[in-house]
């Protein structure tokens, strides 16, 4: 790293940690070799806790809300393993067409189409609600399953970027809805990642931001074989999405994906009715 | 030794989501409570940075820092993402007693944790324009510029000791070295 890139790293962490920095600074420091350097927030964090008395309780409303958030989030990448034949659920399961699959090489647009047909499996998702309605919230895969039923969603299905590898295999698909601003994706196939070493990060290309600059969906990691249901994480609104990606990024993600390593996409392209 | 709570959390322990809220619910509703300007814009960020938390715990390195630190730092983005984007910045302090000499208010910490009772042995050595820059804009969530027109000193001089006060701690908690970042000029000063 020269002296001035080094300079403005030092600046950027500095304020990061001590009175916060600016979108455009943000992907300025994503650049930046280095930039994932926590040293300097947790240094500032150590000083908060050495002035700072935590004298206030955890409202039990609020509290209510966390533990709903953690519902759907801690665990929801933690999956059963494939059974060794097809359960009852899958046989239901309708066939589908492969999508293309398309290798992001500065821009990301170059799918080309798979013609082999696979079947799909939702190991996870029960085709049926259950007869008797309990008020425990959904499970993420509860909650794809009812998205897909709903008019007015967007819908695509992942294809892999390789047709060899260890991520040659990716199948799934994703629900999006504008109007909600949520969804979820589903992914079978995806190996596993080291949390240490990387995550996996989600891609929204839509009409606000354009496909130079997706909406961050959010990361997550893989820790088992089988189908994973994870929710979307929109950093921004997202509107009319075209696609979406799965990069490979550092722990934690990025603010700008390089996409070095995208290791699926999945394109929009069938028009549903209005939501409702 | 147990294992971290953290740790429980990235492996999909939801019944570590309690204990999580249990040991540091307070801790973060604290941090958001004391920097941000209403009740409304610190239960968001509380629940944002526990969002954060349940998310990036497979981050968690405990031979980098504790769990409280850890946290803290998840907690300290969420809130100045919303003081940068609210346009909103409080302290509950008085002025006279945010600027009040550097030192005055060690007493008050507690010990949280190792790396806390570190940090605050780091601040007391450093130089006390640093000490004050570093309690203003930590502590009761100033920016640069508010702390230059609140003390009168220059901005560029502000920067300078938040800087160099920064890389001192984080080299005193073992987080890095100065020389990282301006070999000797740095470390001369």
């Amino acid at each position: 790293m020269n002296e001035k890139d080094r300079e403005l790293l030092l600046d950027l962490l500095t304020r990061q940690a001590t009175e916060g920095i600016s979108s455009a600074e943000s992907r300025q420091l994503a650049a930046l070799e280095g930039s994932d350097d926590d040293s300097f927030d947790l240094a500032a964090a150590a000083v908060l806790l050495s002035e700072f008395e935590a004298t206030d309780e955890l409202p039990t409303h609020l509290r209510a809300k966390i533990v709903a958030d953690a519902t759907e989030i801690v665990g929801a990448n933690v999956v059963k393993p494939e059974p060794d034949t097809p359960t009852a659920a899958e046989r239901r399961t309708p066939i589908f067409a492969w999508l293309g699959w398309a290798v992001a090489a500065g821009a990301v647009l170059a799918l080309g189409i798979n013609l082999s047909m696979t079947r799909f499996g939702v190991t996870e998702v029960a085709q049926n609600p259950p007869p008797t309605a309990t008020p425990t919230p959904m499970t993420p895969a509860e909650a794809h399953d009812k998205m897909m039923t709903e008019p007015g969603m967007t819908v695509a299905k992942w294809a892999p970027t390789a047709k060899t590898g260890d991520m040659a295999n990716v199948s799934g698909d994703v629900v999006w809805s504008d109007k909600q601003q949520k969804g979820y994706v589903m992914l079978r196939g995806l190996p596993k990642n080291e949390p240490q070493a990387s995550t996996y990060q989600l891609w929204i290309f839509e009409e606000n931001q354009g496909d130079k600059t997706p909406i961050d969906g959010g990361t997550f990691n893989i820790s088992s074989d089988g189908t994973v249901v994870i929710p979307i994480d929109a950093k921004l609104a997202a509107k009319n999405p075209s696609m979406f990606a799965v990069t490979v990024e550092k722990p934690g993600g990025v603010v700008i994906s390089k996409r070095e390593k995208v290791a699926a996409l999945a394109k929009v392209e069938t028009s549903r009715p209005p939501e409702a | 030794m147990p294992e971290s709570i953290l740790k429980r959390i990235a492996t999909g322990d939801r019944n570590a989501v309690e204990d999580c809220l249990n040991s540091y619910g307070g801790l973060v509703y604290s941090i958001a409570r004391k920097l941000l300007a209403n009740e409304a814009d610190a239960e968001d960020a509380v629940q944002e940075a526990f969002i954060d938390v349940w998310k990036n715990a497979g981050r968690f390195d405990p031979t980098v820092a504790s769990e409280a630190t850890f946290i803290a730092m998840i907690t300290r983005r969420r809130v100045i993402d919303r003081i940068r984007h609210s346009g909103r910045r409080i302290s509950t302090d008085p002025i006279e007693d945010m600027v009040q000499e550097p030192g005055d208010r060690g007493h008050k910490a507690i010990e949280v944790n190792v790396e806390a009772n570190e940090a605050a042995e780091a601040m007391r050595a450093l130089r006390p324009e640093q000490q004050q820059v570093l309690r203003l804009s930590i502590v009761d969530g100033m920016s640069h510029q508010e702390i230059a027109d609140l003390t009168g000193i220059p901005l560029g001089t502000v920067k300078t000791h938040a800087r160099r006060g920064l890389l001192r701690v984080r080299e005193a908690l073992g987080l890095g070295s100065m020389l990282e970042f301006g070999g000797q000029k740095e470390a001369a000063i």
